[in-house]
């Protein structure tokens, strides 16, 4: 006989629901201690870490590991196994090429014409010579890929990024980046193509979506495992690697102040500056 | 006289100023040569012949004469350098200097066929930052910084920047976040990298 009752308890399972939302609540409320002012070093840390919320956020760094581990890490593998370099290098350039529109619009926004230039080049290259942008012929035609979302248009207006941010699913963040991905998500027509009834529309971004997550991880497969067998705190090198990696994908959108006149102009040809 | 002594002052600054500029001009071309000649020696361990514990001494080699491991030790302690014994600290830049040859040869059969071109050097206070763009096969190029300290005198490598990530900064939180969970001691850290490099031994 079966000892596992076949239907569960209603009471228990809304008792273990509330003990889990209570457990949550209690979490989420938790924030660092600030240390005393008598204490200037232990204080300047905590100033520079800027993580007010950290063991909420090493609460949800955990869950996200523990889904990466089941879910996440082994799709990439499996995908990494599946299908050669060439044919993942493909998708990349498939997915990148696809991703174009909202990358244009947050170049304009950040008022950066010849990254816009690059960018609407590129769009037109890749998806016509490029066959669908699964060939990146415009990095070879003198237009190479940047960096350009919402989160990088709001530093670029002067917004603070603000204290580190882990969030559920979506990783390392800030609240500057984390209303950058949701503005992010708005500038791209393909979210406001579909809808009820479109199955076919739905399915596409739904597959786009998960070949998105897929794609990045497997590009980071090595570099992750790497950090996370040589860091004490994974925890925390991720936030500073984070941190460091926006700082300097912000730095170089703030640095690139090519002039706007085509290189092919006669008079100002003789310098194409970076 | 006002006018003879602006005249002076304005003579005495542009020779100032001609006397640095060649300084200046030397020091981050010493400084490009010196990340050049050590990414050439890098390199042609990294795609040459040899088994892997061969390729680790030649990387230790070249870890010891042009890293100023002790430098970046120190920094990587923050606020604690200055709390440690001297003991403490003779057995940390040990370790350091072992879990620093560990972590990078560990990369180093990733790296087969990797080439690198040399990019602009600037000056950031006293240390020359040399940027070179690192080429591996099946991988965009990535920018790479090199900070040199010294580049006239003593250069010895200090930093190493990946894509605008700071190898130094991030041990230093790294670290710094060990500490501030383990009840701020170096004992404990000393020993967590003790565990650690037995464990990338034995692995």
């Amino acid at each position: 006989m079966r000892s596992v009752p076949p239907v569960r308890p209603p009471l228990g399972g809304t008792f273990r629901l509330l003990a889990l939302s209570a457990l949550v609540t209690v979490n989420v409320a938790a924030c660092a201690t600030r240390p005393p002012a008598s204490d200037p070093d232990a204080l300047a840390d905590y100033e520079q870490t800027n993580d007010p919320l950290e063991p909420t956020n090493r609460v949800f760094y955990a869950i996200n590991n523990g889904l990466d581990t089941v879910i996440l890490k082994p799709a990439a593998e499996a995908y990494r196994w599946a299908l050669p370099g060439g044919v993942r290098r493909g998708i990349h350039n498939m997915l990148s090429n696809l991703g174009t529109p909202p990358q244009l619009a947050n170049d304009m926004l950040e008022g950066k014409p010849r990254r816009a230039g690059d960018t609407a080049m590129r769009f037109v290259i890749n998806s016509t010579v490029g066959v669908l942008g699964i060939f990146d012929v415009a990095t070879k035609w003198g237009y190479p890929n940047h960096d350009s979302d919402f989160g990088m248009t709001l530093a670029s207006w002067g917004v603070p990024e603000g204290p580190f941010l882990f969030l559920p699913v979506l990783g390392p963040s800030d609240p500057r980046d984390a209303a950058g991905f949701g503005v992010n998500i708005a500038l791209d027509p393909f979210t406001w193509i579909g809808g009820p009834g479109q199955i076919g529309w739905t399915a596409f971004n739904w597959t786009r979506y998960g070949l998105n997550a897929v794609d990045t991880r497997e590009r980071v497969l090595d570099s992750l495992e790497q950090i996370k067998k040589t860091a004490l705190d994974p925890y925390a090198t991720f936030r500073s690697l984070y941190r460091q990696h926006r700082h300097a994908q912000i730095e170089e959108m703030r640095n690139d102040n090519r002039a706007t006149v085509p290189v092919w102009f006669p008079a100002a040809a003789a310098q194409p500056s970076k | 006289m006002i006018h003879r002594r602006s005249l002076l002052t304005l003579v005495a600054a542009t020779a100032a100023l001609s006397a640095a500029r060649p300084a200046l001009a030397q020091a981050t071309e010493k400084a490009a040569a010196f990340v050049k000649s050590t990414g050439d020696k890098i390199v042609s361990v990294v795609n040459g012949p040899g088994s892997p514990n061969s390729k680790r001494a030649a990387m230790t080699r070249i870890v010891d004469s042009y890293v100023d491991v002790d430098e970046i030790g120190r920094f990587c302690l923050g606020r604690y350098w200055r709390q440690a014994t001297p003991e403490q600290k003779k057995q940390y830049l040990s370790l350091f200097r072992e879990v620093l040859v560990t972590n990078i040869t560990a990369k180093v059969g990733e790296y087969r066929g990797v080439s690198f071109t040399m990019g602009r050097t600037r000056m950031e206070d006293e240390d020359a930052v040399v940027s070179t763009i690192v080429n591996r096969p099946n991988n965009p190029p990535t920018n790479v910084e090199w900070i040199v300290s010294n580049p006239t005198s003593n250069p010895k490598i200090v930093d190493v920047k990946a894509e605008g990530t700071s190898l130094r900064l991030t041990q230093r939180q790294d670290y710094a976040s060990y500490l501030q969970h383990n009840g701020n001691s170096i004992d404990a850290l000393i020993t967590a990298m003790r565990n650690q490099i037995s464990q990338s031994q034995a692995g």
